[in-house]
Order: structure tokens, then C-alpha cells, then sequence
């Protein structure tokens, strides 16, 4: 498969565009945190599965939801492996429930947290939550499950 | 004569094209006879043709899919016909004796065994130096310290950015007062010290605050031993950061580095050359070791620019290697690169210094082979990964913890990782025989290979017009995503298996929950509190000169490290260095490839 080529800008993010109406998803490495082989691998994922993805690199809830608004996205899904996923995952939520997107955009958090830690990630209000071994049909298709949902109520 | 000719000959030559011209090739004495080699042959195609099944004569070769495995073929048997030429003394020698294949001492473990050298970062400054005497009292022989993620992204822990990572997956370091908490009480000058720096920029900042800490302590730099990372392939590739800086500017804070600590810390290794987060990130076992020697190359090149002594350099350099699950390829892999290395130091930089012909390295067992069902398995993994390593004669190493796909390891945790190590020395004898897979007709045919074919690549680097060139032109991020997908998508269809994980996965097991680490509280607030009281009682305004100063030695093109001690020395903090360094070479943006 040919590997498609995007160059990130610093804070920019350039799309990848599609037929209509493909969900739209933005991913965003949270805050300083520095492992991207997963976030990449779940792009790949989304992409396979027809999705226009935008891939912003590392960002902070304020410009994760901005961007997310400009984007006007169905999705965010964030990834960090570096433990400040309750402090800045609840950051993030709290600034897209202020800009009212959380409840018309699906939040996803991948990445390594402790178990004891998935119950307060849900309470902040991630829709999904991705923990190492995820698999390709359960992020897919938890993503299109959720948007089929959302499009018939 | 031709342009075209012209430019080609003024080209420089790929070390490849050095070795076939330096190393010898006549009057080898091969060890077996040709006679011995034909009797073998012809045995060995009446048994492949009357004993063998035709399942397996048909599929003799067969690719193992391993997390981050090579894809070299293995064959089913292996015998003197795949060592046909084999010259004992040239190729295999005496440990502590060029080649080096079989060790870099004579004697190897039972003169100094492996350095049990465990990571330990979270928190305060205060909470690792806790971690870092527990381990010290129950056998560690070295200390290898990681870093929060400011710290390692270079941002202070009052930084707006900071906000809610302040000790989380390494420890927090701001200033010089904060290296001394967490060394507090460690024995400098007889523990040897890594320092996970991981980059070179992030490296001219911390380095130079551990110097200034050992000075406050009365303790002399030459009694300071131990190594820093210091790698551009992990500032620029496996990092993923809001805010870089350009690939050529980060590789001269490398060579910076390189030259500060060879000249003022005589006992300290200057870089690591770090194959480990690169394969951890995805690549396979040949390119982890293919990148890391064409960065070691391009940096003794740039040395030796520099006016240095190749010999004086190159015996103060290491490489940090991830050992995989292919058992008998991880074990290989550390002698075909120590016979390469020397090959190159030899023949490509006429070294003669013993020392500098030595590929020395650290390994840390693989983290991403490592899964979150049914956790002990982990531990079975990274013993296995451990002993593998020692197999190949590996000088320290870091055991990964069995929950480390769940978070930062528990002291629990952390103790069986450091057992392990113990256990491997103390109980199982392998540290008793030199080189003990030195011979086996697989082991050498596989380490010739895997010689060659990270050779190859080191080639390919060298014809894109080096590893920076190649850095900058994004190969290697591409390189390296297309792995990961590709490695993944194999997992997915079960072409790799993982016991259970996608193999034999048990859905009716009720095993107990392990436990796992809780990040101590309240550290942001003292980290920031800390910081506080120190912008309060330093000088600023000698701070102030110590930047600007640093800022026009970047502009300037002189080595920044001595700057950046003068700085360190004047409590300025990591995050105004790197803003100096931000504002003086510009921001980079890396390629993205998915």
C-alpha cells in the first residue's frame, strides 16, 4: 500500500479529502507526551476503513477543540501514553462541554492507563476508551456503531 | 572525461565500498576442508531426500514473524555448509581479540558481570531518589534515570504547557537544586549514572546541571562515571513534540555534546547511540542497528573535522539496543554488530586504540512486545529477551517490567525485573563461559547475515548523503511508520502470534488484578513552589547575561555546552535554555507519514 505523505504544519494540520460525507475524525497527541507509533497506527486504521482523518501532532485541550471546530469533525480521538490523561483528558472535556461540542462529536482516548483509572475517564465523558491491544474491528467499529446511533436519534 | 564521471569520483565512498577495499580477502585458511564440506553436501542431499518429508524439504526455509524480527529465512538444519568459509581467526577469534565478535574482553562476565542497570523516573525529584536507593540496596549496580514528560519535551514545570504532567512517566528536573535532591545521598563516584537524556538538546541542559550538582557536592568530574543518550534519530524522529529544532542544528548540539564530555569527564560515555527507541517505535532488528551506526559514523566524521583524535573519541561511545522475542536472532545480532563496528572503527577510521574498536552496549528488553492479558507472561517475555542479550555479550542491561503495559512500574514490579537480572547471573551459570553460541553452525551463519545486511542499509543511508540528509528528508519517519502499520496489520491477522493475546486467548481466566502504580500527589504544586522560591533568591540578572550569552555561542557556531554550564551554574532553568536554543536555530517541522 502507498503511504500517503502529509506534512504537519507547527499547529496546522492539512486533510485528507475524500468522497462526501466519510466521518471525519481528528487525532491529536495530548499535551508533551511522545509516542507516536500508536496514534499513527490508528490513522492508518481509520483511513483503511474510509475516514478522513486530520492528524494534528501534539496539541492541548484549547487547540484540540478549536481545531476540532473548525474542522467541524464527527470525532476527536486523543492518544497519550504519559499518564496525563485524567488531568488533560479532563481539561479537554471540560472545554468542549463550555464550546458545546461535547455531546455532537465523539471523543475517543487511547493509549497505557491503569484500569482503575478506564471508570474516571468515562465520568469525564470519553465515549470510547482504548487501552494497549485494541484491535482494528473495535476502534472501527466502535467509531461507526456510534455514528450510525447518533445519525437515527 | 565525462561531468557525470567527474562528480562521481569526487564522491565520497560508502563504507562498504572501504571495507571490501580494506579488509582482506586473501590468505584466508578456512576451517573446514573442501574435502570434509563435500562429503557433507552429498550426505546432506541423500538425508534431505530419503529422510527429510517432503513437507518439509519443500519448505525448508521458513521467515519467523516476530515482533520487530528481522525476516530473515531460517532453514530447517543448519550445518558446516553454511559456514562454508568460515575463518576461525579472521571471522570468530578470541574474546578481548579483534574481531570482537565473540566478546569485547577476554574474560567477559566473569571479570565484571552485566551492569544491572534498572530505570527509575516518576515524581519529584524527591520520590525517584527513594526508587533509586531501594534499588541500590537490593543489588542494582547502576542507576538510569527517565525523565517527566516536560522534562524531556524541555519545559519547565511552571510552564503553561507543563500543566498536569509534571512527574508523569519519568521524574521532573528543572534546575540544579533539583538534581541534587534526587541524587541525594547516591554514592556519584562509585554508582555509574545514566542519564536518559534521550536528545541532544534536552542533554546540553541536563548534563551540565548533574556536573554542576557533583561540583556543589565537592565531587571531582573525573570521578564521575556513566553515560547520557545524546541521539538526533530520537530528538528528531521518535519523538513526537510540539516544538523542534532543525535536524542539522540538533546534530551539532550532538557533536557539542560529544566534544564537552570527552574533554572535562573522562570516565563519562558522551552518546548512546540509541537503536532502542527507534525499533521500539517500529523497525526492524537490522535497521535499529543500520541507523544507529550510520549516526556513529557521520558523528566520528564531524570529530575528527573538529580536529579531534578518532582513538581519543570513539572509546567513550556506547549503543542502547532493544532486545525482541526471536531468541537466537537478538543473540547474533549483538556479535554481528560488535564484528561490524570494529570493521568500520578499523578500516574506515584507522582507529588502533582497543577501546575504540568496541561496540559496548546497553539493552533494555522490549516494551512493546509486552501485552496487557494476563501480565506475568510478561515477565517470562523479558527473561527470555535478558538471557538472549547476555547470550550475545551485552555489558548492562534494563529488564522491562510485567506491568508496563498498564503504567509506570510498581516497586513489586520493578523488584521481579531486578530479580530476573540477578537470577540470570547467579543462578543459571551462562556467565561462566564466554560466547557460549560462539560456533553453532546457525548462530554464526545468522550473524553473517544480519552483518550484511545492516551494512546494506547503512549504505543506503550513506547514498542519501547521510543520516541527517536522510532525517531531513523524512526516509526515515516514513521507514518507520510503514513498519509499525505493516507490523500491526500482522498481529491483527494473526501472522505473529501472542500467547494470549491473539493466541490461544483464554476469555474464561479469573486471575486476581495486579497492582499497579499510583503517581504520588501534589508534585506539580511543589515542582511549581520550588521554582517560585528559586526565580526568588537566584541572581537574574546574572541569569539573564548566561542566556544571552548562550544565545550568541548558538549564533555564533561555537560549542554551547560550556554555556550552558555557566547557565546551569546561575540556576537558569531548562525551560529558558531551550527557549534560547528555539529562538537561535528556528523551529523544524517534521514529516508526517501514515
Amino acid at each position: 500500500m502507498e503511504t500517503t505523505c502529509i506534512l504537519v504544519e507547527s499547529w496546522g494540520w492539512l486533510t485528507m479529502t475524500g468522497a462526501e460525507k466519510k466521518i471525519k475524525v481528528l487525532l491529536a497527541k495530548l499535551g508533551l507526551e511522545v509516542h507516536w507509533r500508536g496514534v499513527i497506527t490508528v490513522a492508518g486504521m481509520l483511513r483503511d476503513a474510509g475516514m478522513e482523518v486530520i492528524y494534528v501532532g501534539n496539541a492541548f485541550p484549547e487547540q484540540i477543540v478549536k481545531a476540532a471546530i473548525q474542522e467541524d469533525v464527527d470525532v476527536v480521538g486523543i492518544s497519550t501514553l504519559g499518564g496525563n490523561h485524567l488531568t488533560q483528558g479532563g481539561e479537554l472535556l471540560d472545554i468542549a462541554a463550555r464550546s458545546g461540542i461535547k455531546d455532537s462529536t465523539l471523543f475517543l482516548i487511547g493509549g497505557v492507563f491503569p484500569p482503575y483509572d478506564e471508570p474516571r475517564l468515562r465520568e469525564i465523558g470519553f465515549d470510547g476508551i482504548f487501552a494497549p491491544g485494541a484491535t482494528r474491528g473495535e476502534i472501527v467499529g466502535f467509531i461507526k456503531e456510534a455514528m450510525a446511533t447518533r445519525a437515527t436519534t | 572525461m565525462s561531468q557525470k564521471k567527474t562528480t562521481k569520483e569526487m564522491m565520497k565512498k560508502t563504507t562498504k565500498e572501504i571495507l571490501a577495499q580494506k579488509v582482506e580477502k586473501e590468505g584466508r585458511i578456512p576451517l573446514y576442508n573442501p574435502e570434509a564440506l563435500q562429503k557433507i553436501r552429498e550426505e546432506m542431499e541423500q538425508w534431505k531426500s530419503t529422510v527429510v518429508r517432503e513437507e518439509d524439504r519443500n519448505n525448508w526455509y521458513v521467515t519467523p514473524s516476530t515482533i520487530l524480527g528481522s525476516q530473515i529465512p531460517r532453514g530447517m538444519l543448519y550445518t558446516p555448509l553454511d559456514n562454508a568459509d568460515l575463518d576461525y581467526l579472521r571471522d570468530l577469534g578470541f574474546s578481548g581479540k579483534e574481531p570482537y565478535t565473540r566478546a569485547i574482553h577476554a574474560n567477559l562476565y566473569r571479570g565484571r558481570r552485566f551492569t544491572i542497570r534498572q530505570l527509575a523516573g516518576f515524581g519529584g525529584p524527591e520520590d525517584t531518589n527513594k526508587r533509586i536507593r531501594f534499588l541500590l540496596d537490593h543489588g542494582a549496580t547502576g542507576v538510569s534515570i527517565i525523565f517527566d514528560l516536560p522534562t524531556i519535551q524541555e519545559y519547565d514545570s511552571d510552564d503553561p504547557m507543563s500543566k498536569g504532567q509534571v512527574g508523569m512517566c519519568g521524574v521532573a528536573i528543572d534546575c540544579v537544586d533539583d538534581m541534587a535532591t534526587l541524587f541525594e545521598e547516591v554514592p556519584l563516584d562509585k554508582v555509574t549514572v545514566s542519564l536518559v537524556s534521550h536528545y541532544p538538546t534536552n542533554t546540553a541542559i541536563l548534563f551540565p546541571m548533574y556536573l554542576e550538582m557533583a561540583s556543589r557536592r565537592g565531587i571531582d568530574w573525573s570521578k564521575l562515571t556513566g553515560s547520557v543518550q545524546n541521539d538526533l534519530i530520537l530528538e528528531c524522529v521518535v519523538r513526537s513534540a510540539p516544538e523542534y529544532i532543525p535536524p542539522r542544528d540538533c546534530f551539532k548540539i550532538q557533536c557539542d555534546n560529544m566534544e564537552f564530555t570527552r574533554k572535562n569527564v573522562p570516565g563519562w560515555n558522551l552518546v548512546t547511540f540509541n537503536g532502542y527507541n527507534l525499533r521500539e517505535n517500529g523497525t526492524s532488528a537490522i535497521t535499529e542497528m543500520a541507523v544507529a551506526t550510520a549516526n556513529a559514523i557521520e558523528s566520528l566524521d564531524e570529530m575528527v573535522r573538529r580536529g579531534h583524535d578518532v582513538d581519543w573519541v570513539a572509546e567513550r561511545i556506547a549503543f542502547f539496543w532493544s532486545p525482541s522475542n526471536d531468541f537466537f536472532e537478538e543473540a547474533a545480532r549483538i556479535r554481528a554488530m560488535r564484528r561490524l563496528w570494529y570493521q568500520i572503527m578499523k578500516h574506515r577510521f584507522d582507529a588502533k586504540n582497543p577501546r575504540a574498536l568496541w561496540m559496548r552496549c546497553h539493552v533494555q528488553t522490549s516494551g512493546i512486545s509486552l501485552f496487557r492479558e494476563e501480565p506475568y507472561n510478561n515477565i517470562v517475555r523479558a527473561a527470555y529477551q535478558g538471557l538472549a542479550s547476555v547470550l550475545g555479550g551485552a555489558q548492562s542491561m534494563h529488564i522491562d517490567s510485567y506491568d508496563e503495559a498498564y503504567s509506570v512500574p510498581t516497586e513489586e514490579a520493578a523488584l521481579v525485573s531486578l530479580r530476573t537480572q540477578q537470577i540470570i547471573q547467579a543462578e543459571t551459570a551462562v556467565t561462566e563461559v564466554v560466547d557460549p553460541l560462539g560456533g553453532s553452525f546457525y548462530v554464526e551463519a545468522l550473524t553473517d547475515e544480519i552483518e550484511k545486511r545492516i551494512l546494506d542499509e547503512v549504505t543506503e543511508i550513506e547514498e542519501m548523503g547521510g543520516m541527517v540528509s536522510a532525517v531531513e528528508k523524512g526516509w526515515l519517519h516514513k521507514k518507520v511508520a510503514k513498519y509499525a502499520i505493516e507490523e500491526q496489520k500482522s498481529i491483527e491477522e494473526g501472522k505473529i502470534n501472542i500467547v494470549g493475546h491473539n493466541y490461544l486467548r483464554a476469555s474464561d481466566l479469573d486471575l486476581p488484578e495486579i497492582n499497579v502504580f499510583r503517581y504520588p500527589e501534589g508534585v506539580e504544586e511543589r515542582q511549581k513552589e520550588n521554582l517560585r522560591k528559586l526565580r526568588q533568591k537566584r541572581d537574574s540578572r546574572r541569569v539573564e547575561g548566561c542566556l544571552s550569552q548562550l544565545r550568541e555561542a548558538c549564533q555564533r557556531g561555537e560549542n554551547i555546552v560550556p554555556y550552558c554550564l555557566e547557565a546551569a551554574k546561575a540556576d537558569a532553568t531548562e525551560g529558558e535554555m531551550f527557549q534560547v536554543f528555539k529562538e537561535a536555530f528556528g523551529l523544524w517541522k517534521p514529516p508526517v507519514y501514515w
